[in-house]
């Protein structure tokens, strides 16, 4: 009987609190986020960057990914004297649009402010390729398509198989066209998937950070990190992240000084 | 006016005398001007002497005046007489010394004078001024002035250093008379701390010197005071004895790092004028004692124009090479204590003050702001970093501009440096400029001191002229590329098609579908080869189900009923299959029926046979089960072929 009782008053104390959680969750978007991002481009023009900066992030920090977004936080933070938070926004858009020049522009303004920038090795030509053509559809495109073409080749293979008035050659190489195609799109899509869950390089947001030679605060310092450094993440430790800079150098420094792209 | 007292009770004296000689000879009257020299350089004094021979009443004696020159003595008077060749002559002269002002020929008129009456003039001459030898003016640290030797000199002691008397060592007499020193006013100090250094040389001897090595204070910042040009002499007693002192050098040095530190020393060249005595040409006359020597040893003919015209000794000039250096002085430099240094200290030493201005309170982005930090004072002002600003976000800040005031020869050293902060203000908005902190060691409190000033607060318009930034980064290669304004598509952080359950799904169904095509086919392709079995077998069945009462029969061996029973079924079916109603129902109707089917007569006949042989049994009963059983298979076999005959 009081067990009885006790449910239903938890029943009774959830049916109160999940309105007001939907609530709070809806209260927190003032308005419409585009109707914000006018408003961050006004105070941009206004030279209010900081505020501008804040409004962008908190856009970003909502889940919103577009490549204007990221690429006016980054104008902003850049102009507000923040060199780590604008590569690291920069960087951000140029995942999501690799070929757009004004952001390779702009970044490569920013990387100025960087003490001992040190510019990656451009990729080689295919790897460019691999790249441009994996933008070649949004970041769902490969998987849809996928499933596309493996319906239109079980369609075929079926056609192909079960109807003997159908049957010509056309159609056999039009299936195994159609093969190739979903294994790329397939791969594609995996490829996708992984190289934008992929944690491994990060923004250094302090400046003048000491890399230790080892895991350890006591250690020897290897060499001195500025504020915007871009880093690759080779190893970690519950505390500590080894990283390599694009010039092969290698140390240890917190993971708390890196926010991973 | 005691003076002119003296000259006129001289002058009557003379008269008197005069008038006393005036009977015994009349001597001729004569009023001449001479000068020492006709041809001066501009900075060589001359004499110039108005000497009246013989006058009568000499009632007055006015000079002309010395407009283009400077007299550097005199007027002198001097009155006497002379015999020569048993004549006696009376004179008076007036001389001065005198300096030329400038270059070039000049007149000067004789003087007046009234003798007897009567007004007469001197001869005027004419002087020839050049410009000052070269040579002369290079003449670095001492003039030759130890002077030209008096003979009037009593004892050795008192000759001038610049005679070198008989068997005395040269090398012992330059040493003793020429030195170098160094004055240090302290030799342990901080780091910073101002140390004055002056160089001086000490002479008694007419020289020519000249700096060969200057110290280069290694671990000094060192600020020379300007020393007067030419250098002024000092007279300073060493141990009783006068020596002229020169000063060579006098520097500030600031130590700029701390540990034991050396003065160099400085090297100078000297050529020293000995002046050696020789034999006298008029030989015994100076031994000799001569009877005007006292006379002239009056002070009125204490001149060096009567020294040289009538009692100058005949000397030798010997020119001395003679080098020397000054011993090297030790520092100890004391680093800056670290206890109690405040963050903001970056070197300063010595006592400051210091102000800081900002030139705007309300400014747009168009324009810069002028953040001025000065800092006056005493100690190495020339040495004082630029403090730390710290400029909040949304500023760009330039280098500053430094500016120093320091005071011109000031010990210690004085002044202010200025720096110049432009700001330019990037974020519309109010503003806050931290205040500027300077610190200081205070050497002679011992201590840390810091200085702050107020913290500015700016009030920042965005300004009319928005800087372009240009779409074509090839120009403004150091400008950002604009924003991106427009309308954005807002979806939120979108999931993951490729982790979803219904990527699989979508994959796995035409799977799934291919497969039960597949297997459909399959199954069709099966049935289609053994089509004729299975149409037997559904044709096998309805005969089957027709007569199932008949097997009941059949079984309980209840005859009668089973070949009723089988004779109704057969014409049941016939009646549903050929659609004719039971009352119709006749052995020739069926026949008809199934020759327009087209069935064969095989069919047919055993059908007929098997409806005889139902009514023969009905009718003649007693038969046995074989008979049944062969019934039954038979009435299934036709009904079956007949089904499928029908069928198709």
């Amino acid at each position: 009987m009081l067990n009885n009782r006790n449910i239903k008053l938890v029943f009774f104390a959830i049916a109160w609190l999940l309105p007001a959680f939907t609530t709070a969750n809806a209260q927190t978007p003032q308005s419409n986020p585009q109707q914000r991002f006018e408003q961050a481009n006004v105070l941009f023009s206004q030279s209010k960057y900081t505020e501008a900066a804040r409004t962008y992030q908190q856009l970003l920090d909502e889940g919103h990914t577009q490549k204007a977004l990221f690429f006016n936080a980054g104008n902003a933070w850049y102009k507000a004297g923040k060199t780590g938070q604008a590569i690291y926004s920069y960087e951000k858009a140029l995942q999501l649009s690799p070929n757009d020049a004004a952001i390779k522009h702009n970044l490569a303004i920013a990387n100025q402010k960087v003490s001992g920038f040190v510019e990656e090795l451009p990729l080689v030509f295919f790897q460019q390729w691999w790249l441009q053509l994996q933008h070649l559809h949004k970041a769902n495109g490969w998987a849809v398509g996928t499933v596309v073409l493996f319906w239109l080749l079980i369609a075929g293979i079926l056609v192909n198989s079960f109807l003997p008035g159908w049957k010509n050659k056309f159609l056999r190489w039009g299936n195994y066209v159609i093969g190739a195609l979903c294994v790329l799109y397939l791969l594609m899509a995996i490829d996708t998937y992984l190289s934008s869950n992929n944690h491994q390089s990060g923004i250094v947001m302090n400046s003048n950070i000491k890399a230790k030679t080892s895991p350890d605060e006591n250690s020897r310092d290897a060499f001195e990190i500025g504020e915007g450094m871009k880093v690759h993440i080779v190893d970690a430790t519950a505390e500590f992240c080894k990283v390599e800079l694009a010039d092969g150098k290698n140390g240890w420094i917190s993971c708390a000084y890196i926010k991973r792209l | 006016m005691k003076y002119r007292i003296c000259i006129r009770k001289c002058i009557y004296s003379v008269l008197f005398c005069l008038g006393l000689v005036a009977c015994a000879s009349a001597q001729e009257f004569r009023f001449t001007t001479t000068v020492s020299n006709n041809t001066v350089t501009q900075d060589e004094p001359f004499q110039i002497q108005f000497m009246l021979e013989n006058g009568v009443n000499v009632a007055s004696f006015t000079p002309p005046s010395f407009k283009d020159f400077e007299v550097l003595q005199g007027p002198s008077q001097m009155q006497g007489q002379s015999i020569f060749n048993g004549k006696r002559s009376e004179y008076i002269a007036l001389s001065y010394l005198l300096q030329a002002k400038h270059v070039g020929n000049f007149t000067i008129a004789g003087a007046q004078a009234r003798v007897n009456g009567n007004i007469v003039k001197s001869n005027p001459v004419l002087i020839e001024v050049r410009k000052g030898n070269a040579q002369q003016q290079q003449q670095q640290a001492a003039p030759p002035s130890a002077g030209v030797p008096s003979h009037r000199g009593q004892g050795g002691e008192d000759l001038p250093e610049g005679f070198l008397k008989k068997g005395e060592d040269i090398n012992e007499k330059l040493k003793k008379n020429i030195f170098l020193k160094v004055d240090v006013d302290k030799t342990s100090m901080y780091e910073g701390e101002q140390l004055t250094a002056t160089y001086k040389l000490y002479t008694r001897l007419p020289t020519n010197s000249s700096v060969t090595k200057v110290p280069a204070f290694k671990g000094f910042s060192a600020k020379d005071i300007e020393l007067p040009n030419p250098p002024q002499a000092t007279e300073e007693r060493v141990n009783g004895v006068p020596y002229k002192v020169f000063t060579i050098r006098k520097t500030l040095l600031f130590p700029l790092q701390s540990g034991a530190l050396e003065l160099d020393p400085v090297e100078v060249d000297n050529q020293v004028r000995l002046v050696k005595m020789v034999a006298n040409k008029r030989g015994g006359a100076n031994r000799n004692k001569d009877p005007f020597e006292d006379f002239f040893n009056d002070p009125a003919f204490k001149d060096p124009f009567f020294d040289d015209f009538f009692n100058r000794p005949e000397v030798e000039y010997q020119d001395v090479p003679y080098k020397i250096q000054s011993n090297p002085i030790k520092i100890n430099v004391k680093p800056v204590p670290v206890d109690g240094r405040p963050i903001s200290y970056n070197g300063a030493v010595g006592k400051f003050n210091m102000t800081a201005v900002l030139d705007k309170k309300k400014i747009t982005t168009d324009d810069a702001l002028t953040l001025k930090v000065t800092i006056s004072g005493q100690g190495n002002v020339n040495l004082l970093n630029s403090p730390k600003i710290e400029v909040p976000t949304g500023f760009d800040r330039y280098d500053p501009k430094v500016t120093d005031d320091i005071e011109k020869n000031s010990n210690p050293l004085s002044g202010s440096r200025t720096f110049e902060y432009v700001l330019m203000p990037q974020e519309a908005g109010d503003h806050t400029i931290p205040a500027v902190e300077f610190s200081y060691f205070d050497p002679a409190a011992n201590s840390f001191k810091t200085l702050r000033s107020e913290p500015f607060s700016v009030h920042i318009e965005q300004g009319k002229h928005i800087k372009q930034d240009k779409q074509d980064y090839g120009t403004g290669k150091n400008d950002l590329v604009k924003n991106e304004t427009g309308i954005l598509n807002w979806t939120r952080n979108h999931s993951w098609f490729i982790v979803s359950a219904w990527f699989y799904i979508l994959l796995l169904l035409p799977l799934l579908i291919a497969a039960g095509i597949i297997f459909y086919k399959r199954k069709k392709d099966y049935n289609t080869t053994n089509a004729a079995v299975l149409k037997h077998r559904y044709a096998n069945k309805v005969a089957l189900k027709r007569l199932e009462l008949a097997a009941r029969y059949l079984k309980e061996g209840k005859d009668k009923a089973f070949y009723e029973e089988t004779s109704r079924a057969v014409w049941g079916y016939l009646s549903s299959k050929l659609k004719i109603p039971m009352a119709d129902l006749s052995k020739q109707l069926v026949q008809d029926k199934l020759s327009a089917r087209s069935i064969n007569g095989s069919n047919t006949h055993e059908l007929f046979n098997l409806i005889d042989n139902c009514e023969v049994a009905l009718y003649a009963p007693g038969q046995d089960d074989r008979k049944m059983q062969g019934t039954y298979e038979k009435a299934v076999t036709i009904i079956s072929n007949l089904e499928d005959a029908l069928k198709n």
